[in-house]
């Protein structure tokens, strides 16, 4: 449990990240550089890193609680079913902008948690083992999928290109509203997961062990999956699906040193939030004058990032 | 602390695992049970752990229904080594022995602590620090057998301890698991090494249980002159105690096997 020198590392390079991130751009203009340093910059950088974080911890807790290290905040289905959400809402004839109700994101909420409750709901009851849950929730991904194509092909081109660039995922924000409609929810999927720490730890030992140790097993895992369910719905729905931070960061923090799950979750979170924001600087300004979707820059630099840290010697030595 | 199976009946898909199984273990006890593979003995363990639902009969711990306790009530008077234990984390052993401490709901700092502690009674405390995957078996052995300690609860459930080791470290926890008993545990172990038993000392806290298909065959101290009678009856074999030098061994007899007059195939 010790914090080793690679995990200080990891902690000092998120915070040097996260501090320069909003420094980073064309050179402020006098007139408008306060409000495109306040109302800009900084809420998207703030919203990077709160989604980065929050993916990256819930995928850190799934792969625990699944035992699985391919579990990702997406498993059990609340991606498939935010996409699901909004192909339903834009065919529906749902507004892609509105400046009284964010139709798109209230339907891929709704969406993810339909998906999300399905599966849960199976992990609260006792005797489901947990290769049940991961496969309903496959499931209930590829039927959200099938269900998502059926709509498509009933829907007109506009809206095809409405729902594919959300999907890609985008992190632009004016002003601090997002970031204050997302936190509650967010809230809810950290305590959730530091409530169940010492659970995911013992679920390390398997189920059975863990609940003659004294974990209450169908409890833990369905306020794992269900608080983490929250808080990945809140951040698909306001930014669209991310893909791969919540497979990979967990995983890099694994390999720089980080071995009991108590620590595993807490510093997945703080470098999912530096992970993401220099994702996402990537995206600003790999092609100049054109953004990048971010979810494109996750994976483009998260996986070749893995990769060389299974590669590297050093890493896995003593695994 | 006493653990009573009274009148224990389980079926699974309608097939018989156990029937009527009566058993009592109390603290400072050593109970070996033994017996044929698919005698019921990993289910006699799970069923007293709550993890398999009983068809007929009752198991208490000290008076209390046991199949009714909450997790964390059964966790501070039983614990459990399963006969394989696998960990899905890269971690250390520490961190490994640390997780057995769920039930005191402490800082990492102190379950840390814990564990060093239980590491140390089997005298493991060096491997501390190493990663689980690093392991030679007897010492995997050895921290799991920590793990159980530092969960610090009374009655000690051990499925085939000694599996995988060689002779040496099978000596070794055997003897581990005798001097448990003697500071108090009441350990209930499960073994089809019966080998081991030669080595126990005959004391009258020290019985040995003997299940075949799922049904009581024997339940006598293990300075019962008819044990190696019953043992040889359970297993179909020819068993002895045969005692030399102060040392003392249970011998499996072999029929001579005639060598072939050809070689085969």
């Amino acid at each position: 449990m010790r914090v080793r020198g690679a995990t200080l590392v990891l902690l000092l390079a998120t915070a040097a990240i996260v501090g320069m991130a909003p420094y980073v751009g064309p050179p402020l203009d006098p007139e408008t550089g306060s409000f495109v340093w306040w109302q800009l910059r900084v809420p998207r950088v703030v919203m990077a890193a709160l989604v980065g974080g929050t993916l990256s911890s819930v995928g850190a807790a799934y792969q625990l609680v699944f035992q699985n290290p391919l579990a990702t905040p997406s498993t059990i289905g609340t991606s498939a079913g935010a996409v699901l959400g909004v192909l339903a809402a834009v065919v529906a004839g749902a507004p892609s902008t509105s400046a009284n109700l964010p139709w798109l994101t209230l339907a891929a909420f709704a969406g993810a948690l339909a998906t999300t409750v399905i599966v849960a709901g199976l992990a609260a009851y006792g005797r489901a083992r947990m290769h049940d849950i991961l496969l309903a929730g496959i499931a209930v991904s590829l039927a959200a999928g099938a269900v998502g194509t059926a709509l498509e092909s009933v829907a007109d081109v506009g809206q095809r290109f409405t729902v594919s660039q959300w999907s890609l995922g985008h992190l632009p924000q004016v002003g601090y509203r997002g970031v204050a409609i997302l936190l509650p929810f967010l809230a809810v999927a950290w305590i959730g997961l530091l409530v169940e720490l010492r659970a995911l730890h013992a679920l390390t030992g398997g189920e059975d062990v863990a609940q003659t140790q004294g974990v209450d097993v169908p409890r833990a895992r369905a306020v794992t999956l269900g608080a983490g369910a929250v808080g990945v719905a809140a951040c698909v729905a306001w930014c669209g699906p991310i893909g791969f931070v919540g497979l990979i960061v967990p995983h890099v923090v694994r390999l720089a040193g980080a071995r009991s799950p108590r620590v595993l979750v807490p510093l997945s979170l703080v470098a999912g939030m530096g992970f993401l924001v220099s994702c996402d600087l990537v995206a600003r300004l790999v092609v100049p004058g054109h953004e990048l979707p971010v979810g494109v820059v996750t994976a483009a630099l998260g996986a070749p990032a893995l990769l060389l840290l299974l590669a590297w010697p050093a890493a896995r030595r003593g695994r | 602390m006493e653990l009573i199976l009274d009148g224990v009946s389980i079926t699974h898909h309608d097939i018989p695992i156990l029937t009527d199984v009566m058993l009592t273990l109390r603290t400072g006890e050593l109970v070996v049970l033994v017996g044929p593979n698919g005698a019921g003995k990993t289910t006699l363990l799970r069923a007293a752990l709550g993890l398999v639902r009983l068809d007929r009969g009752r198991i208490t711990l000290d008076g209390e229904d046991a199949t009714r306790l909450a997790p964390r009530a059964r966790a501070s008077r039983l614990a459990w080594l399963p006969q394989t234990g696998s960990v899905s984390e890269p971690m250390t052993a520490a961190d490994h022995v640390a997780a057995a401490r769920y039930r005191f709901g402490e800082s990492a700092r102190r379950a840390e602590a814990g564990a060093f502690r239980a590491l140390t009674r089997v005298d493991a405390g060096s491997l501390a620090e190493r990663a689980l995957g690093s392991l030679s078996g007897g010492e995997r052995q050895r921290v799991a057998i920590a793990a159980v300690l530092a969960q610090e609860a009374p009655l000690l459930l051990l499925d085939e301890p000694a599996n995988h080791l060689d002779p040496h470290q099978q000596r070794e926890t055997f003897r581990l698991i005798a001097a448990l008993a003697r500071m108090g545990h009441g350990v209930l172990c499960v073994t089809h090494d019966v080998g081991a038993l030669a080595g126990l000392a005959k004391e009258d806290s020290t019985r040995v249980v003997g299940l075949r298909s799922g049904r009581l065959a024997f339940d006598v101290p293990l300075g019962d002159a008819t044990l190696a009678a019953r043992l040889s009856d359970l297993f179909g074999l020819r068993l002895a105690f045969a005692e030399r030098d102060g040392e003392r061994a249970l011998v499996t007899w072999w029929p001579v096997a005639e060598p072939a007059e050809r070689p085969c195939g």
